[in-house]
């Protein structure tokens, strides 16, 4: 699956808690989840268990607490399915 | 086995009041797993006593320890209760506590908990169902001569029930303690005829309770108890309200 599929994706699945449009309007790679796109930290966990089920993979601990940007998303989610 | 049932794990689940938990469990029909760590024995025959149930060897108070029960549980999949009763006191003055011993009882009863909660808890957030329950003390509650470090553990682990219960009751997790009194166990049978009699007279049932006492409660909340959540239950024969 190509990094722009996965964008694709990972947008729609963050897209019910995104709390800053205009920071969502303008997403690309360094974009921070927590911090530009302003997601509430205890949904990460939805987001996380939303990805595994998106892409079927799974995600530890130590691979989650890693996901701070969207680029960190793509690169973990590409580096499962491929 | 039936690897379609609902688990049920206890940590802790060869002896005394965990021993108790794994059998009302299995009554109420989950399939158990038996966490022990060095009571191979006794975990072995509450395992050849209940249908369906597992046995998972490890030490709660290193990571890797706490890792492998995780992973075990990852594998079965379908755990549905996670009873967190392992624990330990080294008793002693605080004047002569060891900082060492300090360490080896936080590990296991607070760490050990907080840590397989988040772990397990996770796998039950998939499910969107689950019930966790946390096996504190009384003395938590009271404190004690002696017991400074396990009653500061208890005492955490009521804590920490209590925002666990606030995280997971958007995914339909209920999380509790059970604090029990003073129980017949082996952790109890260490203590002299004097101490004994001592604590006898601050329980207005003027007896100790027995394991099963506590696990029944235990299982009330695992397989009812709808509507409780974030609450220390007192199980004590009155020797303290909360
Ligand atoms: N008895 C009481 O009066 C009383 C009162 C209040 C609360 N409690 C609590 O009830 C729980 C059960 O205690 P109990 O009375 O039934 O005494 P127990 O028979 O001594 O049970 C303690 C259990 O904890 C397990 N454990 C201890 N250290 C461990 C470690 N490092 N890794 C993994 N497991 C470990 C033991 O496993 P192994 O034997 O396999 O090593 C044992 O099965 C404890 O949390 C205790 O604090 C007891």
């Amino acid at each position: 699956m190509e990094r722009s599929e996965i964008l694709n994706k990972v947008k729609e699945i963050l897209e019910p808690y995104v709390k800053n449009e205009e920071a969502f309007g303008n997403i690309n790679e360094d974009t921070s989840i927590l911090d530009d796109l302003q997601v509430n930290s205890a949904r990460l966990v939805d987001i996380i268990l939303a990805f595994e089920d998106e892409f079927d993979i799974e995600v530890d601990d130590e691979a989650a607490d890693q996901v701070g940007t969207i680029g960190d998303a793509i690169e973990l989610i590409h580096g499962q399915i491929n | 086995m039936n690897n379609e049932l609902k688990v049920a794990l206890v940590t802790g689940g060869g002896t005394g009041i965990g021993a108790a938990c794994c059998r009302e469990l299995a009554k109420a029909g989950y399939a158990v797993g038996i966490h022990y760590n060095s009571s191979s024995g006794p975990a072995e025959a509450v395992q050849a006593e209940l249908e369906n149930s597992f046995t998972i060897q490890a030490d709660l108070s290193t990571r890797e320890g706490a890792d492998e029960i995780c992973t075990a549980l990852k594998e079965r999949g379908n755990l549905e209760v996670l009873v967190n009763n392992a624990g330990m006191t080294m008793d002693a003055p605080l004047f002569s506590a060891k900082i060492d011993d300090f360490d080896k009882v936080v590990n296991t009863n607070m760490r050990g908990t907080w840590y397989l909660t988040k772990r397990l808890g996770r796998l039950m957030m998939r499910n969107k169902t689950g019930r966790v329950i946390n096996i504190s003390s009384v003395v938590g509650s009271t404190g004690n001569p002696t017991q400074s470090v396990y009653g500061m553990t208890k005492a955490a682990i009521d804590n920490f029930t209590r925002t666990a219960a606030m995280e997971f009751a958007p995914y339909n997790i209920l999380v509790n303690s059970v604090a029990p009194g003073f129980i017949e166990t082996k952790m109890t049978d260490v203590l002299s005829e004097d101490v004994q009699q001592h604590i006898l007279g601050q329980i207005p049932l003027n007896r100790m309770g027995t394991p099963e006492e506590v696990a029944s409660f235990v299982r009330f909340l695992a397989t009812e108890g709808t509507y409780c959540t974030g609450t220390v239950f007192h199980v004590n024969g009155g020797m303290y309200g909360g």
